[in-house]
């Protein structure tokens, strides 16, 4: 090296070294910008989860009431009566009244009264009849129970009412007060879990309202979506993918695909209402309808997904079956569609997700429709979860606030083990090659 | 082997000395007008192909070839990248039909039998023309499945047991049952890349070919490994029509009988191993053998 090189070298290094603190601060900046964005992101995520918490635990408990109840023979029927009809034609409310006028004998005003009925959820009166029709021979006796208390009373033993308000502000009032407190001196006051919440449907007393009609209705509408989406989904990305030449045509099928996944999700409801129920006639509400309109919407997901997947199915895999002599229908579903099916169903699975949480196409075609019972089918009227959370988070009742939260709890929790679930089918199908 | 190997090391250090590229282009033009330099004929020939032409799109890969292959014969086809060995190896079997723009004319002949008549079924064609391919490629499932999915897709076996003697014959033939014979239901794609490599082989010939197409088998592998293919394409030659296309010529010079040498889409050159090797008739099989470019 002579010398001319030699100083050309040392120069070259000292605008290299010159620039290399600049380089790494860039670098260091860079890794502060990226971990600052997910920091933000757990920051936003950990919010909602402690929000939603925080809001809906206490919906997963629920103030009962212990009464004393006579179950009166002249009130609900006289004694040995086994009938069903005239069993459950007895005045059960009656009864729930009478036993509250028992517990409280200085209430005898006909306002004050009301406001001592009003303690207790009108669930109550069902409750004791349900307890008489399973077993008749307890007319004429007396036995301790405990009913669900109106959700005001539940409200404030959960503590939602804020007592230094005035009175006429209250839903509780100062009577109402002093009973409860009195119940809680004998012990007759209780939180316990609340069963109702998982076992009923809809309701317009927040205590007697359950999730389980929206997640049946849900579950219902997610199964005929599946049915028909993935099956239609994969079959459409194998043609596309393997068997359809590639032309003017299909360049604009796919054009059509990738648009139509980035469809606002109500155009499709407006395209169920239209197709489904406006033309073909099928029911409103039901889960048939919301399952197709959830299928025309996960398509292009599914499709756009399988696609991917077996693009990246390596193409010796295809060479080496037809090298062996198999036919390209025998190279697709011997050899391809394996491969490319771990793919296949993580995109399934987390377009149900996306149908699972989807609200808007399902106001379109009706199935915000206020529904109690708990559908039994595809074709009986339902809620779905989100749904249901639209409306109660809709209803001015406090207790409903909570359930609002508890129920996008359990609308979460399926959420989450069905992207869990993608995962874990990811990892034990994956195969390597 | 090695002799053949020295005296084509001797030429190049002769030729050395000679003129430089220009001659070689000049050599090209004529080429092109002159065919073929060598004895594409054989007696009772495997496959004929005539006046062969394979286009992608608008563009011609091959152009006009001619040649015989010739039955229990190693054939290597030999080339610089881009001469369209590969390209004319492929369409033995019509595997180039899975390419949409491609497009081949002329007239390949099996036993008398046009393979690109419209009217013949491919499946039955790759199944007696098998094809081994430059990276191993074994399916995604255990070593017996690997072996048992061409006869089984085939019919050819008629029980279990049959099936069974299908694997454990083919394994043998590619010399690598000593090697799995207690690990048969272990994935395929678990084996060393040699392995593989012979396992495909065995998938090939499990299906019972007439003709076995490699496509650079050897190129992926290591110099053991592909000492092991060489030798077993050496042993399968008893029994098969082999055709190969190699990057190295020492391998050309090693496991075939016949060599063919492609340039720029046309066949050149075609001869025995040895005439090749050592006397090279043509300007540009001679510049490629030693190494003046390739």
């Amino acid at each position: 090296m002579n010398k001319q090189q030699q100083q050309q070298h040392e120069r070259s290094m000292s605008r290299v070294e010159k620039g290399l603190a600049r380089r790494y601060r860039q670098e260091r900046n860079f890794k502060r910008l990226g971990l600052g964005a997910i920091l933000m992101g757990l920051l936003f995520v950990s919010f909602l989860f402690i929000s939603i918490f925080a809001n809906g635990y206490t919906a997963f408990q629920q103030t009962f009431v212990k009464l004393d109840v006579f179950y009166d023979p002249e009130v609900i029927a006289p004694v040995g009566e086994t009938d069903p009809d005239v069993l459950s034609a007895g005045h059960y409310g009656g009864l729930v009244k009478a036993t509250m006028r028992e517990l409280f004998p200085s209430v005898t005003n006909r306002r004050d009264k009301k406001k001592l009925y009003g303690l207790i959820s009108t669930g109550a009166a069902f409750q004791i009849r349900e307890r008489v029709m399973q077993d008749p021979s307890v007319i004429g006796q007396r036995e301790s129970i405990w009913v669900p208390a109106d959700d005001d009373v539940d409200m404030l033993i959960k503590g939602h009412i804020d007592l230094s308000l005035p009175e006429s502000d209250r839903r509780i009032k100062d009577d109402q007060l002093s009973w409860i407190q009195g119940m809680q001196e004998d012990g007759r006051v209780e939180k316990r879990f609340n069963t109702t919440f998982f076992a009923a449907g809809d309701s317009r007393e927040p205590e007697l309202s359950g999730i389980k009609g929206a997640a049946v209705g849900s579950f219902f509408t997610l199964l005929i979506c599946l049915a028909i989406s993935f099956p239609v989904g994969v079959a459409a990305a194998v043609y596309l993918e393997e068997v359809a030449p590639k032309n003017r045509w299909t360049d604009l099928i796919e054009v059509n695909i990738n648009n139509l996944a980035a469809v606002p999700s109500i155009v499709f409801g407006l395209l169920g209402l239209a197709v489904f129920i406006n033309f073909f006639g099928l029911p409103r509400s039901v889960p048939l309808v919301g399952g197709l309109v959830l299928a025309l919407m996960t398509l292009p997901t599914i499709i756009i997904a399988s696609r991917v997947a077996l693009k990246s199915v390596p193409p010796s895999i295809r060479e080496a079956a037809l090298g062996v002599g198999a036919s390209p229908m025998q190279t697709i579903t011997h050899h391809v569609l394996p491969l490319a099916l771990p793919g296949m169903l993580t995109g399934t699975i987390i377009g149900m997700a996306q149908a699972l949480g989807e609200t808007a196409p399902l106001l379109m075609i009706g199935m915000v429709a206020f529904i109690v019972d708990i559908p039994g089918g595809a074709m009986d009227p339902s809620a779905v979860l989100p749904v249901q959370i639209y409306l109660w988070a809709d209803s001015p009742e406090r207790a409903f606030v909570e359930r609002t939260s508890a129920a996008i709890m359990v609308l979460l929790v399926f959420l989450i083990s069905m992207n869990l679930l993608a995962v874990w089918l990811r990892k034990k199908f994956e195969r390597r090659w | 082997m090695d002799e053949v190997i020295n005296r084509s090391s001797t030429i190049a250090r002769e030729l050395k000395t000679g003129s430089g590229a220009e001659v070689g282009m000049q050599v090209l033009k004529e080429s092109q007008s002159s065919g073929t330099v060598g004895d594409i004929y054989v007696d009772d020939p495997r496959m004929t192909c005539r006046n062969v032409n394979v286009y992608y799109g608008d563009k011609q890969a091959i152009f006009d070839i001619d040649l015989d292959i010739a039955k229990h014969q190693v054939i290597s086809m030999i080339g610089p990248s881009g001469c369209g060995k590969s390209t004319f190896l492929r369409c033995l079997n019509r595997m180039n039909d899975t390419i949409d723009i491609c497009k081949v004319t002329g007239q390949i002949k099996m036993e008398g039998q046009d393979i690109y008549d419209g009217g013949l079924d491919v499946v039955p064609l790759r199944a007696s023309v098998g094809m081994v391919f430059q990276k191993p490629n074994p399916f995604p499932k255990s070593i017996y499945d690997n072996i048992g999915y061409g006869p089984r897709i085939h019919g050819l076996n008629d029980n279990k047991d049959h099936l069974d003697e299908i694997v454990e014959t083919s394994l043998k033939k590619a010399g690598l049952w000593e090697e799995v014979k207690d690990r048969l239901d272990h994935p395929g794609t678990g084996l060393s890349g040699g392995q593989q490599q012979r396992l495909c082989i065995a998938r090939a010939i499990a299906v019972s070919p007439e003709v076995i197409l490699m496509d650079e088998p050897c190129s992926a592998l290591d110099p053991i490994a592909t000492a092991k293919i060489e030798e077993l394409i050496d042993e399968l030659r008893e029994n098969y029509t082999i055709a190969i296309v190699t990057h190295a010529m020492q391998q050309a010079a090693r496991v075939s009988q016949r060599t063919a040498y492609f340039h720029l889409g046309k066949l050149i050159e075609v001869g025995e191993t040895d005439q090749i090797f050592t006397a090279p008739r043509h300007r540009l099989t001679e510049d490629y053998i030693t190494g003046r470019f390739g």
